[in-house]
């Protein structure tokens, strides 16, 4: 019994300094150090605490270039019981259209060799690309219901998972029958440091898989750069919003406030602004 | 506009020719009977695309009974049309219900463009109904274009590093699907005698299932960051949460809110909601005063619109110099007391100390940029 949780996550650059390439559109990750996109710790965390609670196996799933193998090795670390790593060429280039394609079937993939799966749970969004789709878009494939922002969850009498989040100054509890697709709330879970017997345990039983679209089958118009519906076509620095760009190196601080408050209250923009706040009516 | 060659796309995806496709809709998220503000302003983009496909605007309303009075306000916005579906099921969102009446209408219908205003509940629902249309999707567009060959619509948002801007062509499929953070386009002004026409369709919204069980209002705290005229905004540089007491008392004399940077987030010192910038909110107010804040270009995304930009920095080298309207170089520690100083004299000698201010000449020392 207990719940089989595939949690996904995201092998990311993790810089400021990432350039695109302005002929392809596409990122330059050379030199360029990764790590795993760091919202998905809080839902690996998540899918942690569930599996300690409630039994059963936690399954890290990711589509990635093949250095994302280490981060398979570190959520193995941190507790996880298997991992899978769907990696071809053909999936490069993917929009997330085609990312959630191979992960969903990556999941049933999981389902055939594991075992029905009761949740997918997914980070909130990706630092290198911030769109938060893949869990929506996870759940239209597979047509199961889903929640965004969890902060807390728990399993109900009845195998449904009662989940809580926060959207818009409201408190929201929602009770979604398994198997559903979770994306978890930025910083939502502390995740929790790895273990050495964890450690070992990557290291020496290596208890993850690396699949290619061989295995997987999927039509290759249908994954990576082909199965993307939408393409980057060019590439340019953004505009610069003309600013007055004033500025003043007081002798004293009074002199700058006093420098400050006059430019405010010469500006029709701020005038009236500063005086009703100040003066009230 | 290019042929769909049948053979050549992904064998799951409908084959469709962008030709059959007409219209820019915005679908418009409720909020206890009301529209969002952030769907209004989707009104904004919608219409220049509208223009330069000689398309319509559309709005897409979809709600409980009683929601087709709500029809007025996006026509006053310039919605040519607006198609109406009023059922019980859709009185709560849920991005299944709400989602799968979208999807029904837009095979329908079939718009060119649909756009959709990314609130949390937008960004839950616009993944869903592009990818169960089998159509691509951009998130946190800060621009929209056409191509004017291939009419395809240019998403425009910034990449990685909000430095680049990345242009997204959806050549092969439509609708064409589009997010925007709330506050990155204004809102048209509301025109009340604009006419349009009214749709009113019928569809059968599924039970959703995922049931909600309890909603409460948080306890309601400040005016949120995208609503403030007046943002005191602090970063790294206020060197501890102490920093904020400070920001506070400027605050509240000029009826301002707080927020900060990403790094003053991360340290702890203010709650993640009050983050501005590329992974935190837009903002668009009146006055933005930036304090200890170093200008980087995933911080600065998120002031694009605001009127007033002013920077109290002690390195005349950072660059938010040159992105600011006013900058003062020094310690916060020292200025922002002094301002306040001022403030409160303003405050209580009203027109004498205003007089005296704005005769008073100082001579300035400038530096260039
Ligand atoms: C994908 C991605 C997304 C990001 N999203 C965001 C985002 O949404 N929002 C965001 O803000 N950042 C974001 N960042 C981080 C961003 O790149 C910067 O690291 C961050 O904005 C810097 O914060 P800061 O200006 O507070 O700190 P710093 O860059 O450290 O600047 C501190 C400034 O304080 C000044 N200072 C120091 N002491 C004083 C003093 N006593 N008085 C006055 N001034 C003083 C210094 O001169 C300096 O200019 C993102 C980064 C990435 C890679
Ligand atoms: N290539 C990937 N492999 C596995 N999971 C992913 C991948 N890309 C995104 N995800 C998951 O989907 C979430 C949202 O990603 P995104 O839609 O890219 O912002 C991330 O936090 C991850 O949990």
């Amino acid at each position: 019994m207990g719940l089989r949780i595939v949690v996904g996550f995201k092998w990311v650059p993790n810089t400021q300094a990432v350039r695109i390439d302005p002929k392809t559109g596409t990122l330059i990750r050379q030199g360029v150090p990764s790590i795993i996109n760091p919202p998905d710790l809080a839902a690996v965390e998540l899918a942690l605490r569930l599996r300690d609670r409630y039994g059963g196996e936690v399954i890290a799933a990711t589509m990635g270039p093949p250095p994302a193998v280490k981060g398979l090795e570190h959520l193995i670390s941190m507790g996880v019981d298997y991992g899978y790593m769907f990696s071809d060429r053909v999936f490069a280039g993917a929009d997330t259209l085609a990312t959630s394609y191979v992960l969903a079937n990556g999941l049933k993939l999981i389902e055939g060799e594991r075992g029905k799966v009761d949740l997918a749970i997914f980070g909130q969004e990706t630092i290198d690309s911030s769109t938060a789709h893949i869990g929506a878009q996870v759940a239209s494939w597979l047509e199961w219901p889903y929640v965004y922002y969890v902060r807390w969850a728990e399993l109900t009498e009845n195998s449904s998972i009662r989940v809580e989040r926060i959207v818009e100054g409201y408190l929201e509890e929602y009770e979604v029958p398994l198997p559903a697709v979770l994306s978890v709330a930025m910083r939502a879970f502390k995740p929790r440091d790895i273990t050495l017997k964890g450690k070992l345990r990557a290291k020496l039983e290596k208890p993850f898989k690396i699949v290619s679209n061989k295995d997987l089958g999927l039509d290759p118009r249908c994954v990576g750069l082909k199965g993307s519906p939408t393409i980057v076509a060019k590439v340019t620095y953004l505009p610069d919003i003309p600013r007055k760009r004033e500025v003043y190196k007081p002798r004293d601080p009074r002199d700058g406030a006093r420098w400050l408050l006059r430019k405010l209250l010469k500006d029709p923009e701020t005038r009236d602004l500063i005086l009703r706040q100040l003066w009230g009516g | 506009m290019v042929r769909v060659d049948c053979d050549k796309i992904c064998s799951i995806w409908p084959c469709e020719q962008p030709e059959e496709f007409r219209n820019v809709w915005v679908v418009a998220e409720l909020n206890d009977g009301k529209i969002v503000e952030a769907s209004l302003q989707m009104l904004t983009p919608a219409r220049q695309i509208a223009e330069k496909l000689k398309e319509k605007v559309v709005g897409v309303l979809l709600g409980p009974p009683g929601s087709s009075s709500l029809a007025r306000e996006m026509i006053a916005r310039g919605a040519e049309e607006v198609i109406i579906v009023e059922h019980e099921r859709l009185s709560r969102y849920s991005p299944e219900t709400v989602g799968s009446v979208v999807v029904e209408l837009a095979m329908k219908y079939k718009p060119s463009v649909i756009l959709f205003a990314a609130t949390a509940r937008g960004r839950e629902l616009a993944p869903y109904v592009a990818n169960t249309l089998k159509t691509g999707i951009t998130a946190d567009c800060t621009d929209f274009d056409v191509d004017p060959e291939s009419k395809d619509v240019l998403m425009i948002r910034p990449p990685f590093s909000a430095i680049m801007l990345a242009y997204i062509r959806t050549p092969f499929r439509r609708p064409q699907i589009g997010t925007a953070r709330p506050n990155v386009f204004p809102a048209p002004e509301p025109d009340y005698e604009r006419r349009g026409e009214v749709l009113i369709e019928k569809a059968e919204p599924p039970e959703p299932r995922a049931r909600l069980v309890k909603r409460a209002r948080l306890a309601l705290e400040e005016t949120p960051i995208e609503k403030a005229d007046v943002i005191v905004s602090g970063g790294k540089g206020l060197g501890g949460p102490e920093g904020f007491k400070i920001l506070e008392e400027l605050a509240s004399l000029i009826g301002g809110v707080i927020a900060g940077s990403r790094k003053a987030v991360d340290a702890g010192w203010i709650p993640q909601d009050r983050q501005v910038g590329q992974t935190g909110k837009s903002v668009k107010p009146i006055l933005y005063i930036a304090v200890g804040i170093s200008g980087s270009a995933q911080h600065m995304v998120g002031v694009r619109e605001a009127r007033r930009i002013v920077a109290i920095n002690i390195d005349e080298n950072a660059p938010i110099v040159s992105q600011a309207d006013y900058t003062v170089i020094g310690d916060y520690r020292e200025i922002i007391p002094a301002l306040v100083e001022e403030l409160k004299r303003l405050r209580e000698e009203r027109s004498r100390y205003l007089e005296e201010l704005l005769e008073g000449e100082v001579e300035e020392i400038r530096i260039t940029t």
